[in-house]
């Protein structure tokens, strides 16, 4: 096996409830108490007010307009780790919430300005830090549920390793809000008297908020290593929409896997952050997951989400300052909440904070969708390396499309391919005949637009790559989730006065609902990533699958998609549009490692915060660079499209004929696979040669990102 | 099967097909037999959606494994659970 690049953390932020910095934080782990209330950033009347979150204090709820919650916490935790740093070369962020708070607020005041929707977007969290920071290079945020910040990690680390940056502020951050509060009410997940993992009276979980940030570094040179991030293992359960496996077994996955990548046994583990949400069905399983992997002798462990309450997509993140911080002081944490250990569970955690040495840390996230994400954090040693290699790669490998798909107006991708060659636009709305007979009426019967047309995808493109076993490795876009399901969930909550609300509607309102449906379909058990960021969620997932790949020789699934949905949608102004343009779809691609077999290939080439500085990556010589140019940015286009002209080769703007929405590129790339091997481009307005089988695929958003397709 | 026919089963059966989307009619739901399994493919979101539904439409909380199991047994035991915890003035 080639030496993998260390990667180290230089930087450490964090904000929960208890702790607004990092030596807060240290001071509540030597000294645990906690103080969970009803929650105060949203009313709470009735039945609802019996349940505990645990909410950070002194910090003010974002009245209307203001920059939301989650936002200012991702904020203060990115600056306490990056402190007087230079900037990060990319961001990794997760989170499920995003500016959900402030969507909230609009709707319920029956609110029909897309001003007051403008936070909506995942992406805008991460966007927030970018601006503040002066982040130039790659912003990537994933979404992943209650794993989000665990994966986000991982995906920094494949960054570092692959040289497409050299230091990455990684992390989650996730706010209170109704959504998840009431969702897990809804769930009967959340613990009146707060949450106690690993108890035998555990009654669930109590919902928690914050942020937490570590800066990564492949060559730190100014700053002192705190840690190492020595491994990250991902697994999907593909078993069950929002329970974990009740085995444990793809939890275990992903700690082997952690530990692999790592190239450490598991006996050399001096202690385990555990998921522990404090829901019966968590800690059981995971506790099953832990014996699996350790076996009889089992490292201290413990939950403290008996402390920090469970942040959610903040918490892979917020517990990875926790491991950093137990290494560095020398310190176990306590299993906060904890009166009598469930006997099942055979585990005996840390029942008070304990001094000992510590050297390597296990941290384990798992979310809905099955998703399951582990970190390894090792105490910087002695041995540590000055060897690492300082050349950034130029580019990362493209990858063989073996199958594809794709959803228009027209249908699927030979009435897309043939309308266009007619000289007809395919824009507007997928038509229901269009995809949904390709999944089993039982199999998608609690599923709304967007994971239906998702699982639409994903059948057909695996179709279409006669590949005898479905890609086991998935990457989802989606710019704006499952609205279908957010919004139907928030109209019910704010019709009986805040009070009831739909458990399926929750589940299927995480961004990562399409992906893990997705992967229950195709029983697909390997790293199951959703990117959300904006129109750049599609060109993010091809850049996850190429990451995993450079390192495992597999298939993957890489898709992106957007449904209309009538109330929301329109609202959306990003990159949605209404009238005669609103339109949705999206489209699948099935990549295999590049090879000599014929065929299209995708290639990831950069993401940035300034047109003229994506040039390096370029390979060409193109035949077209075909522009994806939202809606609510066309009028400015112009000058940055001006610059491109200088290319010398025709740009080709297509999202007139091909839909205008946030996924619309993962159809532009599927057609143009199609393009470079029939050597004809449909959806130019005049016939353009392709004698080099070459297109440049350019997304043209708030940053922009580019991908290439050729033959 | 059941000797008299509960006045609330009809309203409960068109309210199970219509929350959980079921494909069937309302008319067909056998009051006696299982709700959740195999039959109607109902599992435990599922169950969760109607304890929601129940709460909100009936006052009755169904908050506890045991309240659960007695109360979806089977629909004529679902109608009779909110008949039996039904506060005297409609929620």
């Amino acid at each position: 096996m080639s030496p993998q690049r260390r990667v180290f953390v230089t930087g450490l932020g964090v904000v929960c409830a208890g702790a607004n910095n990092v030596a807060e934080l240290r001071a509540l782990l030597a000294s645990p108490r906690r103080d969970f209330r009803p929650p105060t950033v949203f009313p709470c009347q009735g039945a609802t007010a019996n349940f505990p979150a645990a909410e950070v204090a002194g910090f003010a709820a974002a009245l209307g307009g203001e920059i939301p919650r989650t936002h200012r916490l991702a904020l203060m935790a990115a600056r306490e780790a990056l402190g007087e740093g230079p900037p990060p070369d990319a961001i990794v962020l997760g989170t499920t919430t995003g500016g959900i708070s402030a969507t909230e607020e609009a709707l319920k005041a029956g609110s029909t300005s897309p001003s007051d929707y403008r936070y909506h977007g995942l992406d805008t969290v991460a966007l927030h830090l970018a601006d503040a920071l002066h982040v130039h290079g790659p912003v990537l945020t994933l979404s992943t549920a209650c794993s989000s910040a665990a994966v986000a990690m991982s995906v920094a680390q494949a960054l570092l390793r692959a040289g497409l940056a050299r230091r990455v502020l990684a992390g989650g951050a996730d706010a209170l809000c109704r959504l998840t509060f009431h969702g897990f009410r809804a769930l009967q997940l959340l613990a009146p008297e707060g949450c106690t993992p690993l108890d035998a009276n555990r009654a669930g979980m109590t919902v928690g908020e914050g942020a937490g940030f570590l800066v990564l570094e492949s060559a730190p040179e100014e700053r002192p290593v705190l840690a190492l991030l020595a491994g990250t293992g991902l697994s999907c359960d593909a078993y069950h929409a929002s329970s974990p496996h009740p085995g444990g077994a793809g939890a275990a996955r992903a700690m082997r896997r952690a530990l692999e990548d790592a190239g450490m046994e598991p006996s050399a583990v001096s202690y385990v952050n555990l998921h522990g949400t404090g829901t019966v069905d968590n800690d059981a399983a995971e506790a099953k997951a832990i014996h699996q992997v350790f076996g009889a002798t089992l490292p201290a462990l413990s939950s403290t989400k008996g402390l920090t309450g469970h942040p959610l997509a903040a918490a892979g993140a917020i517990e990875a300052v926790i491991s950093v911080i137990a290494m560095t002081d020398g310190l176990l944490p306590a299993n906060t909440g904890l009166a009598t250990v469930d006997p099942q569970l055979g585990l005996s955690p840390v029942l008070a904070p304990t001094r000992a040495q510590i050297s390597t840390v296990l941290s384990n996230s798992f979310g809905f969708g099955g998703n399951n994400a582990c970190l390894v954090l090792r105490a910087p040693g002695a041995e540590m390396p000055a060897d690492h290699p300082r050349v950034a790669s130029r580019a990362l490998p493209a990858l063989r499309i073996a199958g594809s798909a794709c959803l228009t107006a027209a249908g699927g991708l030979d009435e897309t391919w043939n309308a266009l060659l007619a000289g007809k636009s395919v824009a507007g709305f997928v038509p229901d005949a269009a995809f949904s007979k390709a999944v089993q009426a039982a199999f998608v019967r609690r599923l709304k637009r967007l994971p239906r047309l998702m699982l639409a995808l994903a059948q057909t493109a695996h179709a279409a790559s006669g590949a005898k076993t479905p890609p086991e490795f998935v990457a989802v876009g989606t710019a704006w989730g499952p609205l279908a399901e957010t919004q139907d969930f928030l109209r019910k909550l704010f019709e009986t006065a805040e009070q009831f609300s739909s458990p399926t509607d929750f589940i299927g309102s995480v961004h990562n609902a399409p992906a893990g449906q997705v992967a229950l379909l195709l029983g697909a058990t390997a790293p199951n990533l959703t990117c959300s960021a904006g129109d750049r969620s599609f060109a993010q997932a091809v850049l996850c699958a190429s990451l995993s790949m450079a390192a495992t020789a597999t298939s993957a699934l890489v898709m992106a998609a957007e449904a209309h949905e009538a109330r929301l949608s329109p609202l959306l102004h990003p990159s949605a549009a209404t009238g005669p343009l609103a339109s949705d779809g999206g489209a699948a691609l099935v990549l295999v490692p590049d090879d000599d077999a014929p065929g299209a290939r995708v290639r990831w080439l950069a993401e940035h915060g300034d047109l003229a500085l994506l040039e390096e990556r370029q390979t060409g010589p193109y035949d077209a660079i075909l522009v994806s140019v939202p809606a609510s940015l066309a009028v400015d286009a112009g000058e940055r499209l001006a610059k491109l002209t200088s290319a010398g080769c025709p740009l080709v703007i297509f999202r007139d004929r091909l839909g205008q929405h946030a996924s619309v590129g993962a159809t532009a790339v599927a057609l143009a696979a199609r393009a470079v091997l029939e050597g004809v481009l449909p959806f130019a307005s005049a016939p353009i040669p392709l004698p080099h089988k070459r297109l440049l695929l350019l997304e043209l958003g708030p940053r922009v990102a580019t991908l290439e397709v050729f033959a | 099967m059941t000797e008299q026919t509960d006045p609330l089963l009809p309203e409960l059966a068109r309210k199970l097909v219509e929350t959980l989307g079921l494909d069937m009619e309302p008319e067909s739901v056998d009051p006696a037999a299982p709700l959740i399994g195999a039959g109607l493919g109902i599992d435990s979101i599922d169950t969760l959606e109607l304890v929601v539904m129940i709460d909100k439409d009936y006052g009755v909380k169904i908050d506890n494994r045991a309240a659960g199991v007695e109360a979806f047994a089977s629909l004529g035991a679902l109608a009779a659970f909110i008949q039996q915890h039904r506060p005297a003035s409609p929620a």
